[in-house]
């Protein structure tokens, strides 16, 4: 019995159009096109468990949403393969789809001119969901995410942060087991964002939903997930837990200590000291050379401390040096 | 397979129909105005004479109005997949568990059903105040002339599926439905009627689809076809509806390989 999501070498190439610039470049391209191939994922592998949550990100045009589309049936990928609970999304579609549930922030798969519970009435018949689960569903989610007030307005008066949340209701309706998310916080304000991710904690947590989200959002992973995978041009750099990330590429360290009065503290090895006032000094080392422990009992024995303060560098900085091409 | 997400469909469309109530009353002007058209051209050509290599005026006017009429009826959304797939839309289409090919023919029904009874049936009825129908030859012919016309139906759907499902590779599609227009335009029978055709051009006309789709049906009415000839006639709809949807599905195999979704 293998893992509930199984991806293998999986790999997807596209064809661009590459045109010279402004007229000249487009009577050109009439008669002679000129395409170019971009690997948009190459050879990813990766499994999820029942129940797992994991965010998913990358750079724009790393392949997120070419992954998300392949594993939700609507790509066809070029190699690799790719098994979802037992199917093979591309080629079970029909059948495969009415088991997940997916969102695109960037695309609603409501209607626009109706109001919101046309359109779910609409996927109630498009999934034949039965009449209990329906209502069952419904009044739970649109109590979780405070829909009531505008579930009778038509999509193209709600705000973007109502439509989302509409959208997610839209892909759970049906009861699935597992949830794409392809940035389901794209363009909500903070309240708004908050809302959604206590929603899919609690439906994780609660129901075991199995959860793949994509991001822009650090905060979004770091309150949601605790697997993370990182991709960048196509190929998978990471796949861990967010601590592992932290240990992997945080080398550097950093503890602040403030002192009772102002002294010079005497060179160590491998420790750079950085003084920040008269009082507080800033220690700079690496955790591969120094621990943390001996430095730290060090301090309190030879000098007189008032405070320490160990600072992680934040996540953000870490992915950002990870898009910037660091080796692992 | 479960016919109730169709039926939800074409419902939406038939209800989404009733909105634009300025388009319906300008699409029932419009081709009463069409047929009003030709039949002055036509009675202008005709002059003294009561008939022209056996075709009378009133069997002339009788195809203005049953093709015409049909034409309106006979709804096709051509545009609609490559509007799906150039804004993306695709993505989401294909996340519901129903056939989309059952989908689109679901919408164009419901459409065209809500387009027989709100434009057909009303552009009928004043044309034929206006200029006179010849009757039914008999009750039969009006019976096989409605079988007719929906296997005529089908072949015109059939043609639209199977341009439209080369977006996959084209992306825009409208200059191809433009050329598909002329082509049914002319060639059905609904601006010449076919009888006046010169005689090669007949003969080329008859491997062709389009006379299928609206002059195999009026011919029936005017019951100048045997049972026999209309059987064959039927089966040969049939065949090219068959046939191009056939077409078009194995393009919707390939294409699917080759989608690109656009914007994110």
């Amino acid at each position: 019995m293998g893992s509930l999501i199984e991806v293998r070498d999986l790999s997807k190439t596209f064809k661009v159009s590459r045109r010279g610039k402004g007229i000249p470049g487009m009577v050109a391209n009439l008669f002679v096109p000129r395409y170019e191939k971009r690997q948009a994922v190459k050879e990813v592998s990766f499994d999820i468990e029942e129940g797992e949550m994991v965010g998913f990100i990358g750079p724009n045009g790393a392949g997120k949403s070419t992954t998300i589309k392949m594993l939700s049936g609507i790509l066809y990928p070029d190699s690799g393969s790719l098994r979802v609970a037992g199917y093979v999304p591309y080629r079970q579609r029909r059948d495969y789809v009415s088991k997940i549930g997916v969102v695109f922030g960037q695309k609603s798969q409501l209607q626009w001119d109706l109001p919101v519970i046309d359109s779910f009435e609409l996927l109630k018949a498009i999934y034949r969901i039965p009449g209990e689960v329906y209502r069952r569903n419904l009044e739970r989610y649109t109590e979780m995410l405070n829909m009531g007030g505008f579930l009778n307005q038509p999509v193209r008066q709600l705000s973007l942060g109502q439509r989302m949340r509409a959208d997610i209701v839209a892909a759970l309706l049906h009861s699935p087991r597992i949830v794409f998310f392809d940035e389901p916080t794209i363009g909500v304000d903070v309240v708004g964002k908050e809302v959604i991710r206590s929603f899919l904690r609690e439906l994780n947590a609660r129901d075991r939903l199995t959860m793949i989200f994509t991001t822009h959002d650090m905060q979004d992973i770091e309150k949601t997930c605790r697997r993370l995978l990182i991709i960048d041009g196509g190929s998978k750099v990471y796949d861990g837990s967010l601590e592992g990330i932290r240990a992997k590429y945080s080398a550097v360290r950093q503890l602040e200590v403030e002192f009772a009065e102002s002294l010079t503290v005497l060179p160590m090895e491998h420790v750079t000291i950085q003084d920040l006032d008269a009082y507080k000094k800033r220690f700079l080392f690496e955790s591969a050379q120094v621990e943390i422990q001996d430095l730290m009992n060090r301090l309190l024995s030879e000098y007189p401390v008032r405070d320490l303060n160990i600072t992680e560098p934040a996540i953000e900085g870490i992915i950002r040096r990870i898009y910037g091409g660091e080796e692992v | 397979m479960s016919l109730i997400p169709y039926f939800a469909y074409a419902k939406k469309s038939f209800l989404g129909r009733s909105a634009y109530r300025f388009d319906h009353l300008m699409g029932i002007f419009s081709t009463c105005l069409q047929v009003f058209i030709y039949w002055n051209i036509y009675r202008a050509l005709y002059g003294q004479r009561t008939e022209v290599d056996g075709i009378t005026m009133a069997m002339v006017t009788t195809n203005f109005i049953l093709s015409l009429g049909l034409r309106e009826a006979f709804y096709t959304d051509d545009g609609y997949l490559s509007r799906k797939i150039r804004d993306g839309s695709i993505a989401t289409e294909l996340l519901h568990p129903i056939s989309f090919k059952g989908r689109m023919l679901a919408e164009n029904l419901g459409n065209a059903l809500f387009n027989l009874i709100f434009r057909f049936a009303p552009a009928v009825l004043i044309s034929v105040c206006i200029v006179g129908i010849q009757p039914p030859a008999d009750a039969e012919s009006v019976a096989l002339f409605m079988v007719s016309a929906v296997l005529g139906y089908g072949v015109l759907w059939a043609i639209s599926f199977a341009c439209q499902m080369t977006a996959f590779w084209l992306m825009n599609t409208w200059s191809l439905f433009t050329v598909k227009n002329v082509f049914v335009g002319i060639l059905s029978g609904s601006m010449i009627p076919l009888w006046f055709m010169p005689e090669w051009m007949g003969g080329v006309l008859k491997a062709t689809p389009f006379s299928s789709i609206y002059f195999t049906p009026v011919q029936i009415y005017l019951g100048q076809l045997s049972l026999k000839e209309i059987g064959a006639r039927c089966a040969v709809q049939l065949l090219w509806a068959a046939g191009i949807f056939l077409l078009g599905d194995f393009l919707w195999r390939r294409g699917q390989k080759k989608l690109v979704v656009q914007g994110g």
